[in-house]
């Protein structure tokens, strides 16, 4: 083989025949190809190479053997007899494949650095996307703060740092931190004091708004963090403190440890943490103020919700409140039992319904049931009560009006019970004598707020033992349901299971009233339901219980 | 003194006599002299109350005891299990490092609340910082509880397999909120099968189970589930649609074949006539579920059930038969019924009394 038909491969055979490229044209076109095309003889030596070549191996020369030296991955490759490689050279990242053409090697070499840092680039931004896929998923599904504050370190671990470490802005001297300590390790919380903050004035600065860019810091610099310091990244590593932008103030403050071992991820990373700072934060920021609504939400209703039924001596009470499943457990609906302070025994009580339903109903029979426990300690006659409640309603003109019952219960002789009613507008009291009959209590009367002198009604009714007086809102009665899915559950329908009740206590009845009800829904869309149950009892405290119960 | 043998078989039956005459104050005291001989709490609820409870049910459906009866022993039950309970926290030391939150919740539509009190209760026992919700627990009122208290667990009860859709829906609510669900009670089926179906991370077949569980290892937060394969064929959607016209047909078929039923006076056909009814609703839930087990299993309490109500119990296949017809077109409910048929088919119904 001679030099010259290696640098002339295509004449090799055919000659020069008209119409063919000429050698010269050959060199050219090869010269064109993207590749390094090097053809070396049997004994390894060069004998033909394009231009390309002299690019990517700039000491490689027809005539040469590649090595390690002049030749880097070729050169290694050639000495192992390899057929193909793929390195990094002189900043380029090359392959190559060795093709045998009769006794010679052809190796093509290409030049991957562009197709590398693309797909690399690709793969970085797969993961970006990814992950703040997940961590909007993440940080989405709960408002809870505490559960913000771990999903926040449990996501920055281990995609952007080894080690990671939230304080949130202290309250009354302290403040809390959550820390992930390393990948896969569960989240670690607790409180830190104020003073220690100060000692790391970067955290400082970044939970007083006042460093708007993630600030490095020393690894022993949080050492002055205590218990809640993250693991030291040792040697060549590095902490970054970022805000976390919330409403207004930051909602917290981002440690990032990352180690040096772990030191290959994409520069772009800044990009990354500012973004995952962005979400962070505003969803910290969001399940703050949601804590401060909710909480504000729970003390208003929990002054709103019936308050427990009082144990007094001679009365059996059960009660029963479903207010409309859509308002978050705020009804219009209201029942209150309280023990009568007069000194003649038993309890007064009322149960009523303002018109409308959901918070703006909960919040005027807030109003009627405050007015009605100050009335009442006024003014004994319930006709009266009433007059001046419709009076104050009307002209707290909330442009809503009330149904209401209200009474007292008082133990007579033998283990008797004797109510007296006085309301407006709401639907007749049932009481389950004895043997099961049901009979209805007319109090009558006008609704209350609705009319400026509006007439009111009153009634008396006396209780065996175990005997039993039933007040409940027309969410029971005007409840849709049934087989039609249509049909109101009605008077006659609560008639009926009342005195399928007879011989249960009254906490039982009420109970089971609110459950036949729910049964009758199956599930549909309801007004608020409340039953109240009063029932004689004896008052000696042994152990028969409801003596009356069928055995 | 171990749960065993501290609740006597004597210790039982006079808790069931004080069941049976509703006597909260009986048998709360026994409740607590037994809590102040030394008998550990849990052991009072699992041993005492819950198998109390469950031999109530018993004499429901067998109709030794009247509904009404039923019901006042349960609330007396659940009185008990109030005042065993506070009893308990007067114990608990106080200052105790902050515990696993958990929530408990009824499925939407259940009213059997003590079970599922029974084991919120336990696992306070057991050291979690546990709220419970109650009876009928619908999404948003859940939702805005796990935001509001961000739990690490939600136990939710089931106790009919007709409440599977409801609780499915809560199962998904959680799992999107990365809470696991510690499903028990017995509407998830033999061994908990339906729990899985629903995608809840755990199942326990009682409480101390449950805690012994949770304290040897805690879910991990689970993902959003994939939805139910089978319900792509709209053939629950196009059940409950027709629940209607389901309802309609059976009641009319059940009243012709069987006029007793007809007068409402008549002893247990009010709650006969209740009882089949949910029958459209017990297909669906198999439906749901894809799983004919939740219509047989509705069949063998229907079998006990109207026997002893002294209605043939040929009134079941009666019932499938109606129902056939309607949903002819569903491949896979009408495959339940005839599983349903072929149950019937080989179980040795008992006869009637005559």
């Amino acid at each position: 083989m001679t030099g010259t038909r290696a640098r002339n491969p295509a004449s090799h055979g055919s000659g020069q025949a008209p119409g063919r490229p000429g050698r010269k044209l050959l060199d050219t076109l090869l010269d064109l190809v993207d590749q390094a095309v090097v053809v070396c003889d049997a004994s390894g030596v060069v004998r033909w190479c394009n231009g390309r070549t002299a690019v990517y191996f700039p000491g490689l020369r027809p005539g040469t053997t590649p090595d390690p030296a002049t030749a880097g991955p070729l050169g290694q490759a050639v000495v192992a007899s390899a057929v193909r490689f793929d390195a990094e050279f002189l900043g380029r990242r090359l392959s190559g494949h060795r093709s045998t053409v009769q006794d010679c090697s052809v190796w093509l070499v290409s030049d991957e650095t562009g197709v590398r840092r693309c797909a690399a680039e690709l793969r970085a931004e797969r993961f970006r996307a990814a992950f703040l896929s997940e961590a909007g998923r993440r940080l989405g599904a709960s408002l809870h703060h505490g559960r913000t504050a771990r999903s926040v370190v449990e996501l920055a671990v281990p995609a952007l740092a080894d080690a990671a470490l939230l304080v949130l802005p202290p309250r009354g001297g302290h403040a809390d931190w959550h820390r992930c300590a390393a990948p896969g390790a569960a989240v670690e919380s607790g409180v830190l004091p104020v003073s220690s903050l100060d000692r790391v004035p970067q955290l400082g600065r970044a939970l007083t708004g006042l460093s708007p860019r993630p600030a490095p810091c020393r690894p022993d610099g949080l050492g002055a963090l205590g218990g809640a310091a993250p693991p030291d990244p040792g040697k060549g590593g590095e902490s970054l403190v970022t805000a976390l932008p919330g409403s207004g103030a930051p909602a917290g403050a981002l440690v990032l440890v990352r180690s040096a071992r772990a030191g290959g991820r994409p520069a772009a990373d800044a990009a990354l943490v500012r973004d995952f700072a962005f979400r962070a934060g505003t969803a910290l920021s969001t399940a703050a103020l949601y804590a401060e609504q909710a909480h504000t939400a729970a003390v208003l209703q929990s002054g709103l919700d019936p308050a427990p039924l009082p144990e007094v001596p001679g009365v059996r009470l059960g009660a029963a409140y479903r207010p409309a499943p859509d308002a978050l457990g705020f009804g219009g609906d209201f029942y209150q039992v309280e023990p009568a302070r007069d000194g003649g025994g038993g309890v007064k009580f009322t149960l009523g319904d303002v018109c409308g339903k959901g918070v703006e109903a909960a919040v005027l029979s807030g109003h009627v049931r405050q007015s009605l426990r100050t009335l009442t300690l006024v003014e004994s006659r319930p006709l009266r009560v009433l007059d001046v409640l419709n009076q104050s309603l009307l002209e707290a003109d909330s442009g809503r009006f009330a149904s209401l019952v209200m009474g007292t219960a008082r133990p007579g002789a033998q283990g008797t019970l004797d109510v007296v009613l006085a309301g407006g507008g709401h639907l007749p009291p049932l009481v389950l004598r004895r043997g099961g009959t049901v009979e209805a209590v007319d109090v009558g009367g006008m609704l209350v707020a609705a009319l400026p002198d509006a007439e009111f009604g009153q009634a008396g009714v006396s209780l065996a033992p175990d005997e039993l007086i039933l007040l409940y809102s027309d969410g029971v009665t005007e409840a849709r349901g049934g087989p039609t899915g249509a049909e109101e559950y009605g008077a006659e329908r609560l008639a009926h299971d009342l005195a399928g009740c007879a011989g249960m206590p009254a906490g039982a009845i009420a109970e089971r009233i609110a459950l036949r009800v729910a049964e009758w829904l199956a599930g549909r869309a309801h007004d608020d339901i409340a039953v109240l149950a009063i029932q004689s009892s004896s008052p000696s405290p042994g152990s028969s219980g409801a003596a009356g119960a069928p055995r | 003194m171990t749960g065993a043998s501290a609740v006597t078989p004597g210790v039982r039956a006079a808790f069931d006599d004080h069941l049976a005459h509703a006597d909260e104050t009986g048998a709360t005291a026994l409740a607590l002299d037994l809590l102040r001989a030394g008998v550990t709490p849990e052991d009072i609820l699992l041993r005492l109350i819950a198998p109390a409870q469950a031999a109530v049910g018993a004499r429901w459906v067998s109709t030794e005891w009247s509904v009404a009866q039923e019901h006042a022993a349960t609330h007396v039950s659940e009185r008990v299990v109030s005042g065993v309970a506070a009893a308990a926290a007067e114990l608990r030391p106080r200052d105790r490092a902050p515990a696993r939150r958990v929530l408990f919740a009824c499925t939407e539509g259940e009213c059997h609340t003590l079970p599922a009190r029974i084991a919120a209760e336990v696992l306070r026992l057991r050291g979690f910082d546990v709220t419970f919700l109650g009876a009928n627990v619908l999404a948003p009122r859940l939702v805005s509880h796990m935001h509001r208290q961000g739990p690490d667990l939600v136990g939710l009860s089931c106790m009919i397999p007709v409440r599977l859709p409801a609780a499915h829906h809560l199962v998904e609510c959680c799992r999107r909120a990365g809470t696991p669900v510690l499903a028990g009670g017995s509407g998830f089926g033999p061994g908990g099968v339906w729990a899985r179906t629903l995608g809840a991370d755990l199942y326990a077949p009682d409480p101390a189970v449950a805690a012994d569980t949770l304290a040897g290892r805690w879910p991990q937060t689970p993902r959003e589930a994939a939805p139910l394969e089978h319900l792509a064929d709209d053939e629950y959607s196009r059940i409950v649609r027709q629940r209607p016209e389901l309802l309609r047909r059976l009641l009319a078929r059940l009243l012709e074949r069987y006029p007793r039923l007809r007068d409402p006076r008549a002893e247990h056909a009010e709650a006969v006539l209740e009882d089949l009814g949910r029958l459209p609703d017990v297909v669906a839930a198999a439906n749901y579920v894809d799983d004919p087990q939740v219509l047989t299993g509705y069949l063998s309490f229907g079998v006990e059930f109207l026997h002893a109500r002294g209605v043939p119990t040929a009134a079941l296949s009666d019932a499938l038969a109606t129902l056939s017809e309607p949903l002819r077109g569903l491949p896979r409910a009408a495959a339940h019924l005839d599983a349903g048929r072929r149950w019937l088919t080989a179980a040795d119904l008992p006869a009637p009394p005559a």
